[in-house]
C-alpha cells in the first residue's frame, strides 16, 4: 500500500494556520453567552432550527466523514453514500418519541433519565456504558484527525540536533492537546457557533472537490463513462465482500448507527435541546436528514470517486494502490492549487475539531450531571450559594473535558489497529450502542419494561455480546445473511444483527416474566437468610460474568453460564430495587407525554395558536421575575398569565442568540411595550432600541 | 449487468426491513398518542414523515435506474 509524506506547500500552511486561528477567535467571541453550567452546555435552549440544522452538519460530516467515506469511495464507488441516506426510518420514533421527552423532563443527560424511568443502579450501568461510548467517538475523531494530517508532514525532523521521528500517536497527542484547550475556554454556545461557520465551508470545501476534480477529468460525462457500472450503484453488493456490504452496514449502521446517533450521542442530543422548543427540534432533524445528509453524502465521498477515476486514467498521478484513508488527502493535493489545498485542509481538520469539542462538552455534561453531582450530594453536607456551585461546577467540568481528552488519546490505541477508519468506526457502533440503544428504545416506548428489564439487558446482553466476539463462528454466523467469516473482518457490521437480537431477547424475556419472579422473590424472602443468600448470589454471578469475559469455558458451558448469569441478575435487580411502574412511567414514557408537557410548564397546557408580536423592552424594578405585555398583545398571542413565553432579538438572522424563556405575568394597558428584568436583559443580551419578537410556548 | 445481490435485492431489503421499522414508528407514535392528528401542525409533520420515507425511496431507486441505465 503507497504511503504519502509532506505533501502540501508553505502556502497551505499558512492557510491552514490562518484559518485556526480565525476560527479560535469567532468561537471563542461567543464564550461571553456562558452565564451558567446550563449555558455551557445547552447553550441555554434558545436558538433557531436553521442555525442548529448547519451547526450538526459540520459535528456529523466534520467527525470522520471526510476520510472513511472518501475511503470507502475510492475502494466501492458511489455506494460510500447509503450510510448518510438510511437515517429516516427512526425518525418518527425520534421527533415524537425521544425528543419531547428529554426536552420536556428537563434531564440532562441520558443517565438521568434512567434514573427517573428505572433506578439509580441503572442510571450507573447507563453511565458507565455511555461514557465508554462517548470516549470511543473521541478517539475515533482524533485517529482520524491523525490520519488527515499525517501525509501533510515529513516522516521525521530535526530539533536542536535530535532527529524525532512523526508517529500516528505522537500527532495525536499534539492535536488532543490544541482540542482540549479550546473546548475548556468555549463551551456549547462557542461549539454551535463555530460549527455553524464550519458547516457552510465544509460543504463549500466539498462541493470545491467535485467541481475541481470534474474540471481535472475534462467533465462530467468523462468521470460518469470512466467508472464501471458496479461503483455507480448507490448500494453496495447484498452480502460480499465481507469489508463493506450492504446487509451488514444495514444493520450497523442504519439500525444501530442510526438509533444510536438519535437517541444516545449526547452531543447531538444537546444541540436539539439547545433549539427554543420541541417544534425547531424536529425542524432542524428532519432538514438536516431531507437535505444535508444527502449534500454531506456527495461532499464527504466524492474525493474518493474523483480518485478513482484518476486512479484509472493517470495511475501515476493516483495509484490504484493509495492507502484509502490517505486518498482524500491525495486527490484534494492532486487536483487544487497551493492555498486552495491549505483551505481544504484547514476545513476538514478544524471541523474534525468541533466534532470532537461537541463530544467533550457532552462528556463533561455527562460527568457533571452524572457522576460530580450524586457523589458530591452523597460525599459533602456543606451548603452552597446557587452561584458558588454553579461556578465550582463549571471547573470540574473543565478538569473533566481535560481528563477525557487524555482517555480519547488512549482509545486511538485499539482503533488504529484497524485498516481503515471505517471498519474502526463500525466495530465500535456495533459493539456499543446494542445495550443502550435497547434500554432506552424499550424504556420510551413500553411502558411494561422494568428495572429489572433493562439491568438484565445490561449484564445479559452484554455477556452475549461478549460470547459472539469469542465464537463468532457460529453464534453470528447465523444471522450473517450469508457473509464470509474472515477472521481480519470478524463479522464487524452484521454482529451488530446479533448484538441487538442477543440485547432485545434478554429484555423481552425479563419483561415477560415479570410475574414469576414477583413471586420467586416473595419465596425467597421468606427464608430466615434471605440476605445473606442475595448477596452470595451477587458475588456469583459476577464470577460467572468474569467467565464470559476471559472465555473461561466451551461454546456450550459459556451459555449455560449465560443463562444462570441473567437469571441471578434478574433475582438479585427484583430483590435489591424497588420498581413501581405507575410512578417510574408517569410523565417518561411516550404514552404519558401530554403529562410530560404539563410537568414542564407547572400547569395546564394552552395549546391555543396564537401569533407572534414585535415589542419595544422596558426594564422593571421588584422581585417579580415574570414578563408583562400589554392585554392586546397577550390576547394576539391567546396567552395567560402562567403560560411559558419565549422573547428574542426581532433580528431573525440572529438564530435565536439573543434570547430569554420567561413566564407571562400580570398584563398592562401600554400596546407594543414589554416589561422585562434585569437579569432577562442580561440572559437574554438585550440591546437598548432593537425591537424584540415574542411568542407563546406553550 | 451485475447480479440481482448487486442491484435491487439490496433496494428492497432496504426498504421493505427499513419500512417495516418506519410503519412501527408511526403507528407507535400514533397509538400512543405521541402525535395527535387533530392538532395542525402535528397533521403537517405527519405528512412530512410520510414524504420523507417516499422520498428516499425515489432517490435509490432514481439512481439505480441511473447506473444500470444511463
Amino acid at each position: 500500500m503507497e504511503t504519502y509524506n509532506s505533501i502540501g506547500t508553505s502556502t497551505d500552511w499558512i492557510v491552514m494556520i490562518v484559518y485556526f486561528i480565525g476560527i479560535m477567535v469567532f468561537g471563542s467571541y461567543f464564550g461571553k453567552y456562558n452565564r451558567t453550567t446550563t449555558d455551557f452546555f445547552f447553550g441555554g435552549r434558545r436558538f433557531a432550527w436553521w442555525l442548529i440544522a448547519m451547526s450538526i452538519v459540520a459535528t456529523g460530516v466534520g467527525s470522520h466523514s471526510f476520510i472513511k467515506y472518501s475511503a470507502k469511495g475510492f475502494e466501492a464507488g458511489f455506494s460510500s453514500t447509503m450510510t448518510y441516506m438510511n437515517d429516516w426510518f427512526f425518525l418518527p420514533f425520534f421527533i415524537f418519541g425521544w425528543l419531547p421527552i428529554i426536552v420536556y423532563t428537563k434531564i440532562r443527560s441520558i443517565p438521568e433519565y434512567f434514573e427517573k424511568r428505572f433506578s439509580p443502579a441503572t442510571r450507573f450501568l447507563a453511565t458507565i456504558l455511555l461514557l465508554l461510548y462517548m470516549i470511543g467517538y473521541v478517539g475515533i475523531g482524533f485517529l482520524t484527525m491523525g490520519k488527515a494530517i499525517i501525509p501533510l508532514l515529513p516522516p521525521s525532523f530535526e530539533l536542536f540536533g535530535v532527529q524525532i521521528q512523526i508517529t500516528l500517536m505522537g500527532l495525536v497527542v499534539v492535536i488532543a492537546f490544541i482540542v482540549g484547550i479550546y473546548i475548556t475556554y468555549g463551551g456549547q454556545t462557542a461549539v454551535i457557533f463555530t460549527d455553524l461557520a464550519q458547516g457552510f465551508i465544509l460543504i463549500f470545501a466539498g462541493a470545491l472537490i467535485f467541481t475541481l476534480g470534474i474540471s481535472y477529468l475534462g467533465g462530467f460525462d468523462i468521470f460518469w463513462d470512466l467508472l464501471p457500472t458496479e461503483w455507480k450503484l448507490p448500494l453496495a453488493n447484498f452480502n460480499e465482500p465481507p469489508g463493506f456490504n450492504f446487509v451488514g452496514i444495514f444493520w450497523q449502521d442504519g439500525v444501530a448507527g442510526s438509533v444510536g446517533f438519535l437517541f444516545m450521542n449526547m452531543g447531538l442530543l444537546m444541540r436539539f435541546m439547545s433549539c427554543k422548543s420541541v417544534d425547531e427540534g424536529r425542524k432542524a432533524a428532519a432538514f438536516n436528514i431531507l437535505f444535508m445528509l444527502p449534500i454531506s453524502a456527495i461532499v464527504v465521498g466524492n474525493a474518493g470517486w474523483i480518485g478513482k477515476a484518476i486512479s484509472l486514467i493517470s495511475p501515476a498521478v493516483v495509484s490504484p494502490n493509495t492507502d484509502p484513508d490517505a486518498i482524500f488527502v491525495v486527490v484534494a493535493n492532486v487536483i487544487s492549487h497551493p492555498g486552495v489545498f491549505g483551505f481544504i485542509m484547514a476545513a476538514l481538520t478544524a471541523a474534525l475539531m468541533s466534532t470532537v469539542d461537541t463530544l467533550l462538552n457532552a462528556i463533561a455534561a455527562i460527568y457533571i450531571n452524572d457522576v460530580h453531582r450524586p457523589a458530591k450530594k452523597w460525599l459533602s453536607k456543606k451548603t452552597q450559594t446557587w452561584k458558588e456551585e454553579d461556578r465550582q461546577e463549571l471547573f470540574s467540568a473543565r478538569i473533566a473535558t481535560a481528563f477525557f481528552t487524555i482517555l480519547g488519546v488512549l482509545a486511538v490505541i485499539p482503533f488504529s489497529a484497524f485498516p481503515t477508519v471505517y471498519e474502526a468506526h463500525g466495530y465500535f457502533h456495533s459493539t456499543l450502542t446494542p445495550p443502550l440503544v435497547v434500554g432506552i428504545f424499550f424504556g420510551i416506548f413500553w411502558r411494561r419494561f422494568t428495572n429489572t428489564a433493562v439491568m438484565s439487558t445490561f449484564v445479559g446482553g452484554v455477556a452475549l455480546m461478549v460470547l459472539g466476539m469469542h465464537y463468532p463462528v457460529p453464534l453470528i454466523q447465523i444471522f450473517a445473511h450469508g457473509t464470509e467469516y474472515v477472521p481480519e473482518h470478524p463479522y464487524i457490521y452484521i454482529g451488530a444483527l446479533y448484538n441487538l437480537v442477543a440485547c432485545v431477547l434478554v429484555a423481552v424475556l425479563t419483561t415477560l416474566t415479570q410475574n414469576h419472579q414477583q413471586k420467586l422473590i416473595k419465596q425467597i424472602k421468606k427464608m430466615p437468610n434471605h440476605r445473606f443468600i442475595m448477596i452470595s448470589v451477587s458475588i456469583a454471578a459476577s464470577i460467572l460474568f468474569a467467565m464470559i469475559i476471559f472465555n473461561l469455558g466451551s461454546l456450550p458451558v459459556l451459555l449455560g453460564v449465560i443463562i444462570i448469569l441473567i437469571f441471578f441478575i434478574i433475582i438479585v435487580s427484583d430483590y435489591f430495587f424497588d420498581y413501581n411502574e405507575a410512578e417510574k412511567t408517569d410523565g417518561l414514557t411516550v404514552w404519558s407525554l401530554a403529562k410530560t408537557k404539563e410537568y414542564f410548564k407547572g400547569s395546564k397546557i394552552n395549546d391555543a395558536e396564537g401569533e407572534k408580536v414585535k415589542v419595544c423592552w422596558r426594564t422593571k424594578s421588584g422581585e417579580d421575575e415574570t414578563i408583562n405585555f400589554s392585554t392586546t398583545d397577550m390576547a394576539k398571542m391567546k396567552a395567560n398569565i402562567g403560560d411559558l413565553v419565549y422573547l428574542s432579538d426581532a433580528r431573525n438572522w440572529l438564530g435565536g442568540l439573543k434570547s430569554v424563556h420567561s413566564v407571562y405575568g400580570e398584563p398592562h394597558s401600554e400596546s407594543g411595550i414589554v416589561y422585562v428584568t434585569e437579569e432577562h436583559i442580561k440572559q437574554g443580551q438585550f440591546i437598548q432600541n432593537k425591537l424584540l419578537s415574542a411568542e407563546k410556548e406553550m | 449487468m451485475p447480479p440481482f445481490e448487486q442491484t435491487w435485492l439490496p433496494f428492497f431489503y432496504l426498504y421493505g426491513v427499513g419500512g417495516i421499522f418506519f410503519l412501527s414508528g408511526m403507528i407507535v407514535i400514533r397509538k400512543t398518542g405521541g402525535i395527535n392528528l387533530e392538532k395542525r401542525r402535528h397533521r403537517y409533520w405527519w405528512w412530512v414523515l410520510i414524504f420523507g420515507f417516499f422520498y428516499f425511496v425515489l432517490i435509490h431507486a432514481a439512481l439505480t435506474f441511473a447506473a444500470l441505465y444511463l
